[in-house]
């Protein structure tokens, strides 16, 4: 379903910032398959995450998605193949407009946009139906401005909208760490649903160790612009967050000791 | 009272180009100069073909399309070269200048001999009501502007009306969208430069709409008549959103259209009153000035957020 090969990505190259913030990356998703992406800070699974939405082009790599190359594609014709959510609730959803206009874009991602009734009756029917499911009592408030809603609620109307035409790839960016622990759950337990109901291929990328544990079929472990550990099958499911702490504590060592030897080395030979 | 029917016929006509910058301002975010340079070019672009004997209907639209280019150009030099937005519209409005003395050939074309929406309209007010002076309360008026008045207010009316059935359909949606929060019209399938040069030549279309119009109610086309047109239009969308209190669409419109009359009402009394016409547009900026800062500077005193 999505093929990434040899993914690099260094951002202001040559200059005192450089970040490079994928070095050789290679992953491919099966169709159907829920990757949790972990890592720790700057280990580039935002940037990983950003390269196939397309927000930007690659250095070197191929991004093979549901049959097509589209490693030269910009974002918007991506859209037509992905669906996304952001880690800030305020990126999803466009707050001067109506839910229900905000439902009209959504239900015309990837598809040609012409002069009919952006608020067609039937799409009003198919909205007020799924919002009321999400049990937030939002389906009488179609026409109120989305700004005025809590970030919970705008997160879950966000994955309401990437999903409302069924995407070949969702992709999820710490799509819940910006909101309070109870929202958070409601949020992650949705994602569940949608994603388990109409069989997405998702890639999504946390900081939390319980939500990786609990959710997906598979686990990718980034450091440093390069994916180290790959859980999948029967061993992502014997996995517990004890056991991914460990690995982290086991990279951290391993870096120190290099770090430590480098020292070494540089007094005694330099 | 003839100071007030031309009051109204004037702000009814300015409407189009209150409604113009609505758009650029209000829905893009983007203080659009290549107005000053559009309201002109409409207006040079239909005095020049009046002249020559065409419709007044066809010259009027030829000058709403070439202003509609224009806006188009800036969208082209903001998005696709990465040029500040405020930069865009001053090059465009700067090469417009030259654009218009040659589409003039001179620096001011009159419509004294021209056949315009203006003379239509008198020979329709007289057709229908004679050429005798009528009385609206009382006040006598000649059936010629009434009718010059009648026409303002359709055009005014109409073009309203349009704008708001355009921004409910899907293209207009995801154009307001696209001034709300590019990043999600992004993450929708939707080409933000498209909806950004679609949205700027929609609103210098309205502009240059506007100045055509305005060149046949005033009887001449000047390549001066520009300046300080986008601070105008700015005044009349705040006055028009004070008035209705609202940022709905509809509202908004209707309030772009009443803002503009009011405005063009206050500023007949004040030059009535003895207001220097030198100091109109300095005092029109004062007022812009303060109409933004105003807000701001009132919640900073109540001590809450400052308003975005």
């Amino acid at each position: 379903m999505l093929e990434l090969q040899g993914l690099r990505q260094t951002f202001n190259p040559g200059t005192v910032n450089e970040v490079r913030a994928l070095q050789g990356v290679d992953l491919t998703l099966d169709e159907g398959s829920f990757v949790v992406v972990l890592g720790t800070n700057g280990s580039g699974k935002s940037t990983l995450l950003n390269a196939v939405a397309g927000s930007f082009f690659l250095d070197e790599g191929r991004i093979r998605l549901d049959g097509h190359d589209v490693t030269r594609w910009p974002e918007h014709r991506r859209a037509s193949l992905i669906g996304r959510v952001f880690q800030n609730p305020f990126s999803g959803t466009a707050p001067g407009m109506s839910i229900a206009e905000n439902f009209a874009l959504a239900a015309r991602r990837g598809r040609p946009r012409g002069l009919s009734w952006a608020l067609a009756p039937d799409l009003m029917g198919a909205l007020r139906d799924r919002v009321a499911g999400l049990r937030m009592g939002l389906e009488d408030r179609l026409d109120n401005a989305i700004g005025s809603l809590s970030g919970g609620q705008r997160q879950a109307l966000t994955l309401l909208m990437a999903t409302w035409l069924r995407p070949r790839l969702l992709l999820l960016d710490e799509h819940t760490a910006a909101l309070d622990p109870k929202s958070a759950d409601q949020v992650i337990t949705l994602s569940d649903e949608v994603i388990r109901r109409d069989g997405l291929t998702t890639l999504m990328v946390t900081h939390s160790m319980a939500q990786a544990v609990a959710y997906g079929d598979r686990i990718i472990m980034m450091h440093r612009g390069r994916v180290v550990h790959d859980f999948r099958g029967a061993e992502k499911r014997r996995l517990r967050q004890e056991d991914l702490i460990d690995r982290f504590d086991e990279i951290r060592r391993r870096e120190q000791l290099d770090e430590g030897a480098a020292a070494m080395l540089r007094e005694l030979y330099v | 009272m003839t100071l007030l029917l031309g009051a109204l016929t004037l702000g009814l006509i300015l409407s189009l180009l209150a409604m113009g910058v609505y758009v650029s301002f209000r829905i893009f975010s983007i203080p659009d100069i290549t107005t000053d340079g559009s309201i002109t070019l409409g207006a040079a672009v239909a005095a020049v073909l009046l002249v020559g004997g065409t419709s007044p209907v066809l010259a009027t639209a030829a000058g709403a399309l070439a202003g509609a280019v224009a806006g188009a150009l800036a969208g082209v030099i903001h998005t696709r070269f990465k040029i500040n937005a405020l930069l865009a519209g001053i090059l465009v409005m700067t090469a417009l200048y030259s654009v218009n003395l040659h589409v003039m050939g001179r620096s001011n074309v009159p419509l004294l001999q021209a056949n315009t929406f203006a003379t239509q309209g008198e020979r329709l007010g007289q057709a229908l009501f004679g050429a005798g002076p009528l009385h609206v309360l009382g006040w006598p008026v000649t059936p010629g502007d009434l009718a010059v008045l009648a026409l303002a207010l359709l055009a005014a009316v109409a073009a309203g009306v349009m704008l708001y059935l355009f921004f409910r359909t899907d293209v207009g949606t995801a154009m307001r969208a696209t001034g709300d929060n590019p990043q999600m019209v992004r993450a929708l399938g939707a080409d933000v430069d498209r909806y950004t040069i679609l949205g700027l030549a929609l609103s210098n279309g309205l502009v240059a709409l506007s100045g055509a119009l305005l060149a046949q109610y005033q009887g001449f086309a000047d390549a001066q008549m520009g300046i300080g047109m986008i601070v105008w239009g700015l005044a009349s969308v705040i006055i028009g959103e004070a008035l209705t209190g609202s940022r709905s669409l509809g509202l908004a419109l209707a309030g772009a259209v009443l803002g503009s009359v009011l405005f063009r009402l206050l500023v007949a009394v004040a030059l009535r009153w003895g207001l220097n016409p030198n100091d109109l547009k300095l005092i029109t900026a004062l007022f812009v000035f303060s109409a933004l800062v105003l807000p701001r500077f009132l919640a900073r005193r109540r001590g809450g957020a400052p308003a975005a």
